[in-house]
């Protein structure tokens, strides 16, 4: 055991005081005796060091976590939606203040309820693209270690959502697109658009299925941010994280297990893209692709992709 | 009859909004969770926003916002953290031992402070970072966290204490050894 050779009681005195010294919480006198002893106590100087150096490195790594870029937009949309506990400007009576109390606790309840909801309601749709994920990529491992050529992605997706290969791609730096297809998950008819991507140690999903009249939150109070003009939600479903979006008639996913803030991130980049994309492809291309499918399938040009364990197949998806 | 001036979002979000990453750092230390630290940052500006009416103008919003923070987190506490109360560290023994600490190490990288800090009790871990990282005085850090000045004092002293101790297991870990001018009789 390494014990300290205190000449006089005063170094025990000194180190006491050296927290409330390095929290500058002395008083003038208190802080000047300990100055003075400092000078001459080589071994309270040390300790003194050891205890700044520590309080320096905490104030460094501090300053370099910073919060999500997308934070401060979420906390004021969310201001904006939320009803504040008191009205600016209002006079009233005591009655009217206890009619206003009422009304406010209603408020605040329905705000709970409809934001409880609105969670709830997120999470149901962002389960469509987490299952699909799991289904498909994770446990069908529907994908092969070598990317497939970009032509057959085309071919496999169709006319109608092969423009979208270039979009995911260029939107997703650092991960390289191996699959992409049009599938389906077991007991479900909902056809989805599965890009499967690698990068990062880990693989990814980015996935469009039609809405089917099926909607997120009005109350967007519940998304977590916003990038060019559409909503991003998010939500962590077992190990899976998710972010999602919607367009006029899609739902839009990024799955993988780098977390949510990874997900957004990647979304927010991904989505503006996609809606315009979609948005393109949704006019008079898509009755030269409808012609083009009929063909496709026709063809048997599909049948490859039908093998065992897998539900693709090049169908738009219903 | 009362009147109140009329308060706008705006004057709110002038006087919050530039505490959003001071906010975000403590929460994410505290839950240790960045979605948590980010659904709590937004749920205290929330209950910020719906009691500003109540702020009085010219004092310290950032406290303000901080002891919002705290109440929010001891409500966190009562769910997920109560068996990790270690009442034994509080209590227990000289806070200030007069035998000597082994060295931490000259050059503390980040992953290192990162993971002795979190490594804390939480209730030395957040005075700690309320002292030295958002320096907070301790009056303002016992109003936040409503416990006496005097459990303020030993709980900062003892954290940075037990933040030492884990920093020192990071020095020998590189080979750093307890300096010999310091071993003698004992006081």
């Amino acid at each position: 055991m390494n014990v300290l050779n205190f000449q006089s009681k005063e170094c025990e005195r000194v180190r006491r005081q050296l927290d409330a010294y390095l929290s500058n919480e002395l008083l003038v006198e208190t802080t000047s005796d300990v100055l003075k002893h400092l000078e001459s106590c080589e071994a309270c100087s040390r300790e003194l060091e050891s205890r700044v150096r520590v309080r320096e490195a905490l104030q460094t790594a501090a300053a370099k976590l910073l919060p999500p870029e997308y934070l401060g937009q979420a906390i004021r949309q969310r201001l904006r939606r939320a009803q504040p506990a008191w009205f600016g400007g209002f006079q009233a009576t005591s009655w009217v203040a206890a009619l206003a109390s009422l009304a406010l606790v209603v408020a605040v309840g329905q705000q709970w309820f409809r934001f409880e909801r609105g969670k709830q309601l997120v999470a149901s749709v962002l389960t469509l693209g987490v299952s699909d994920h799991l289904h498909c990529a994770i446990q069908a491992h529907n994908y092969p270690e070598i990317a497939n050529p970009p032509d057959q992605l085309r071919q496999k997706l169709g006319p109608e959502y092969a423009a979208l290969l270039p979009v995911v791609q260029g939107k997703l730096p650092g991960f390289q697109v191996l699959e992409a297809h049009i599938c389906r998950v077991p007991g479900n008819p909902r056809e989805y658009v599965h890009f499967i991507a690698r990068g990062r140690g880990t693989i990814l999903s980015v996935i469009l299925t039609q809405r089917k009249g099926q909607s997120l939150p009005e109350a967007r109070f519940v998304a977590a941010a916003t990038s060019g003009g559409v909503e991003l939600y998010r939500a962590r479903l077992g190990a899976a994280s998710v972010a999602g979006f919607e367009t006029n008639d899609y739902f839009g996913f990024v799955v993988s297990d780098l977390g949510q803030d990874e997900m957004v991130r990647l979304a927010a980049g991904l989505a503006p893209a996609l809606r315009n994309a979609l948005g393109r492809s949704s006019g008079t291309e898509r009755a030269a692709a409808r012609a083009f499918l009929i063909a496709f399938v026709l063809a048997g040009l599909g049948a490859e992709h039908n093998r065992p364990g897998h539900y693709g197949s090049a169908r738009k998806p219903q | 009859m009362f009147h109140r001036p009329k308060i706008c979002i705006d004057d709110f979000e002038a006087v919050a909004m530039p505490h959003v990453a001071d906010l975000y750092r403590c929460a994410s230390w505290l839950v240790q969770d960045s979605w948590e630290a980010e659904d709590l940052v937004q749920e205290v500006y929330l209950e910020a926003w719906k009691s500003f009416h109540r702020f009085e103008p010219g004092t310290n919003c950032r406290a303000w916002l901080f002891k919002i923070l705290f109440h929010r987190l001891h409500h966190l506490r009562r769910r997920l953290w109560r068996a990790s109360r270690l009442e034994s560290l509080e209590s227990g023994g000289d806070l200030d031992s007069l035998v000597a600490e082994p060295p931490v190490p000259q050059e503390i990288r980040d992953d290192d402070i990162l993971l002795a800090l979190a490594k804390l009790p939480l209730d030395f871990r957040e005075v700690v970072v309320m002292a030295d990282v958002q320096e907070f005085s301790y009056k303002e850090i016992a109003e936040t966290l409503k416990i006496p000045l005097g459990t303020v004092m030993s709980r900062l002293s003892r954290g940075r204490k037990l933040l030492r101790q884990e920093l020192a297991g990071v020095a020998r870990a590189y080979g750093v050894e307890p300096a010999e001018e310091h071993e003698g009789e004992s006081a």
